[in-house]
């Protein structure tokens, strides 16, 4: 029948072979990742290069890992948790998955990227800018990301959809920024802008713009950099958007990472945590994506404008996790495609 | 209660039991929604999700009909040149799973995809597939090879005698389909209706890169946005509640028509294709094998050639793939053998009891992945915590989500089992293990490898659930074309979509071959 036999026979060799590759794993630093492998896998190769310790990235979708550390509890396999959106690392600091870090760990990071116990710790910073045709018309005076629900833009508006986690939490820091009627509005007018036609990636967003289906987009700043790097010559251009006096400034998220409340090793982690934050960790974690570091003093990717040239909205970071449930509820009120 | 049956009672309520796993976990988990919170759902979501999800079914039911019927009568009943390869590709597109699908597409399909710019410059608009319409063709593509398949083998085993009486009598083509095939072959389309129905329910990978808000996607989004657990269950309640009514109607209607051929029914060569309908062949099967398999074929090649050209394959892909086929052929065997007893049971039985096992053995088939994943997980921290974090646990979720498509094929096997055949067996002198393997086992092996192969073709294709469970550093080949595709790094996610579509043709072919006639069938 089928060599079921045989079949068995494989299946014990294979468990075998597996058996042997979890013991090596047990012995690493295992971290919860909802960071692109790519983006993560530089830092923790000069982290084991300096240390000797190992570390081995279990990647997911960070709500959906949030979800399985809850269910897990003291079972858990991980030690650490990284996330690239600080809300999901404030509700799990809400659901006490977190142990607090030590103070002098993380002094160096400023208080706004960080739990206000220091659950978390952000790495890196990314900013919700906007993307310009350098060709389309009309567009000079779009200095706001509130421009974007002028009925001007019907049709030519970019954005992606509302489940997108930097949609939700550019949306949070609006909501606190410039208020909920404000903001409501703003969503809105989007709504009525876009008709239904949003993307399901912000790098489709730029690419609508670069092409000249749509003037003017709603990204995360490296999003802009990243298509750069492939077509130098892309008709697109960067807005930092509610600069000068009245403005809000940029609204920003941080990626960060968190110390599981059940892990047993401990002073690795908190050794990881520390590279992490470290100068020369800072550098290469933000840098691969042209991200700000959140360590003062460390610069950014030279092609991107360099942090303090321009205002950023004065939001602490946990707020992106309190405010979220409040969030979604106005998104779904209005009916955000 | 037969003393012979008791054991089998008992061990197919077992297995049932534990198919039920993720059932308790939603059931448990809805039980904190409060009557304020249902009526905010029904409000909010129900209605839409309601007629999406539907609809959804229907168009994907009507579309897999049309080209898996047409597609198996021709190849059935005429025989033309390439008609073994066209055999093939007609099946071989359930090897791509159905986020590779929806990807593929929505890349050729954006205004400077081919067939974008194609479609822009015949129609003057670009295409949208981002709706209902775009995700039934995308399910479409991806299923209604289950449709031809068990329709073609429906009609090459059907009693050709009838035919030719009918013929005989004066009846057109047409006529002979409609009044002697479609009866015959019923059976047949009503199982293949159910997979194709039932992997729509269930289905993530299109729909959330399609954006197509079904039952499936607003369960996820409701767990993933807000962490609401009891949210999700009391949408995934409302899912299989649904999934079951269409089971039980399936039932119905298949349970009115059962024909056994008796044993002399004969093979004979299909009609040679005069000009005309040889140009209708090439024309219309052509046309699907080109958009269900040789256009994604060919997207997956030229990305795999550019990996292979930047050095992206290494030693860890090779271990992604040794991961998913073990798991693959884990998960299949022991679905195989644990689906045993359930269709044994409801094929001699027809009572409350082998009902309700049937039934709780096809809940993880419509639960979302995600959901069973988190049902397995708390249930084996509540109750098994040894087993948490390895292996075990991820086969178990991939036997539960599929144990249905094992327990389908190899019930159709079993029909086939007259009871005088157990009772010639018996009154040799058999006891019920020996008539077991002597006689039940040897008649239904071809079910036996059918299911084998089903359950291998899905769970080596399966994602969220895999994405949830799967050991720490355990990736397999679909969970790096999630990984890859998410930040659009292509020429990673094509070769592993690739060595999945290799490594199912084994399968596929083991399948085929072991299908009753086999050379006939023309594989």
């Amino acid at each position: 029948m089928l060599g079921l036999k045989r079949s068995f026979v494989l299946v014990l060799a294979t468990i075998s072979l597996f058996a042997s590759q979890f013991i090596l794993a047990s012995e690493r630093l295992v971290v919860y990742s909802g960071r692109s492998d790519q983006f993560v896998l530089p830092v923790i190769d000069a982290f084991t290069k300096k240390t000797g310790i190992e570390v081995q990235l279990h990647n997911a979708k960070s709500t959906a890992l949030l979800n399985k550390l809850i269910l897990e509890g003291e079972r858990t396999q991980a030690d650490l948790f990284l996330s690239n959106d600080s809300g999901n690392l404030q509700v799990g600091a809400d659901k006490g998955l977190f142990l607090p870090l030590p103070e002098e760990l993380v002094a160096d990071i400023p208080e706004q990227y960080r739990a206000p116990d220091n659950s978390w710790v952000g790495l890196s910073s990314r900013m919700r800018v906007l993307v310009i045709n350098t060709g389309a018309e009309n567009v000079a005076d779009i200095d706001s990301v509130f421009d974007l629900a002028d009925p001007a833009l019907k049709g030519r508006l970019a954005i992606t959809h509302s489940a997108n986690g930097s949609f939700i939490a550019g949306t949070t820091v609006y909501m606190l920024a410039a208020g909920e009627e404000k903001t409501r509005d703003w969503l809105k007018g989007m709504k009525a802008n876009v008709d239904g036609k949003v993307f399901n990636k912000h790098s489709k967003v730029v690419k609508a713009v670069a092409a000249g289906k749509a003037d003017v987009g709603l990204v995360n700043h490296y999003y802009i950099y990243r298509h750069l790097a492939k077509s130098p010559d892309a008709a697109i251009k960067i807005v930092l958007p509610d600069q000068g006096k009245d403005g809000i400034g940029v609204a920003e998220n941080v990626a960060g990472i968190a110390i599981s409340q059940y892990s047993k090793k401990l002073d690795a982690a908190k050794a990881f945590v520390a590279f992490l934050v470290s100068e020369q960790g800072q550098k290469i974690f933000a840098e691969i994506n042209r991200e700000y570091p959140v360590r003062p003093g460390v610069a950014a990717a030279a092609e991107v404008p360099p942090a303090g040239s321009f205002k950023v909205a004065d939001v602490p970071m946990y707020k992106l996790g309190t405010e979220r449930n409040r969030t979604l509820d106005m998104i779904e009120a209005v009916g955000m495609p | 209660m037969h003393s012979a049956v008791r054991p089998l009672a008992i061990t197919a309520s077992l297995v049932a039991l534990l198919a039920a796993i993720p059932l308790v976990f939603v059931a448990y988990k809805s039980s904190g929604l409060t009557l304020t919170k249902w009526g905010g759902l029904w409000q909010s979501r129900l209605p839409e999700l309601l007629v999406n999800t539907l609809s959804l079914s229907v168009l994907v039911a009507i579309g897999s009909l049309i080209l898996g019927v047409s597609a198996a009568w021709l190849v059935a009943r005429r025989h033309f040149r390439g008609r073994r390869l066209v055999s093939w590709l007609l099946v071989l597109p359930l090897a791509i799973p159905t986020y590779v699908f929806a990807h593929i597409y929505t890349v050729i399909t954006a205004d400077d995809g081919w067939l974008g710019q194609l479609w822009l410059a015949l129609f003057g608009s670009s295409i949208d597939i981002f709706n209902l319409w775009g995700s039934a063709l995308i399910l479409t593509l991806a299923g209604f090879s289950y449709v031809f398949l068990l329709v073609r083998i429906a009609l090459m085993d059907a009693n050709r005698s009838l035919e030719e009486a009918a013929r005989i009598q004066g009846a057109k083509p047409f006529s002979v389909f409609w009044h002697v095939n479609l009866p015959l072959i019923r059976p047949a389309i009503a199982a293949a209706m159910a997979v194709v129905v039932l992997h729509t329910l269930s289905d993530f990978g299109a729909v959330s890169m399609l954006r197509f808000q079904t039952f499936t996607l607003s369960i996820y989004l409701q767990m993933s946005g807000r962490l609401d657990d009891e949210a999700a269950a009391g949408l995934s309640l409302i899912l299989v509640a649904l999934s079951l009514t269409f089971m039980i109607l399936e039932r119905f209607f298949r349970s009115r028509a059962r024909y056994f051929s008796n044993a002399q029914s004969r093979y004979q060569q299909p009609r040679k294709a005069s000009k005309g309908e040889l140009l209708v062949i090439w024309l219309w099967l052509g046309l699907i094998c080109l958009f269900a398999f040789i256009i994604p074929l060919l997207w997956m090649l030229q990305w795999t050639w550019q990996a292979i050209a930047s050095g992206a394959i290494d030693a860890r892909f090779w271990g992604y793939t040794l991961n998913s086929l073990t798991v693959g052929a884990l998960a299949a065997t022991v679905a195989m053998i644990v689906a045993l007893p359930v269709g044994l049971f409801h094929t001699r039985i027809k009572s409350w009891l082998s009902n309700i096992c049937l039934y709780f053995s096809s809940v993880g088939f419509v639960l979302p992945g995600p959901v069973v994943a988190l049902g397995i997980i708390s249930f084996a921290i509540f109750a098994v915590p040894a087993l948490y974090g390895g292996l075990t646990l991820l086969v178990l979720a991939l036997v539960i989500r599929f144990l249905p498509l094992a327990v389908q094929s190899q019930e159709a096997a079993m029909q086939q089992l007259t009871p005088s055949i157990e009772q010639a067996g018996r009154i040799l002198g058999a006891g019920s293990l020996e008539n077991l393997k002597r006689v039940i086992l040897p008649m239904i092996r071809g079910g036996m490898a059918s299911a084998w192969v089903l359950v291998f073709i899905d769970a080596i294709k399966e994602l969220p659930a895999t994405l949830l469970l799967r050991p720490v550093g355990f990736d397999t080949l679909p969970v790096r074309i999630w990984i890859e595709a998410s930040e659009e790094m292509l020429e990673l996610a094509a070769p592993a979509a690739l060595i999945i579509v290799l490594a199912t043709l084994p399968a596929i072919w083991l399948m085929a071959r072991s299908s009753g006639n086999r050379r006939e069938h023309g594989f």
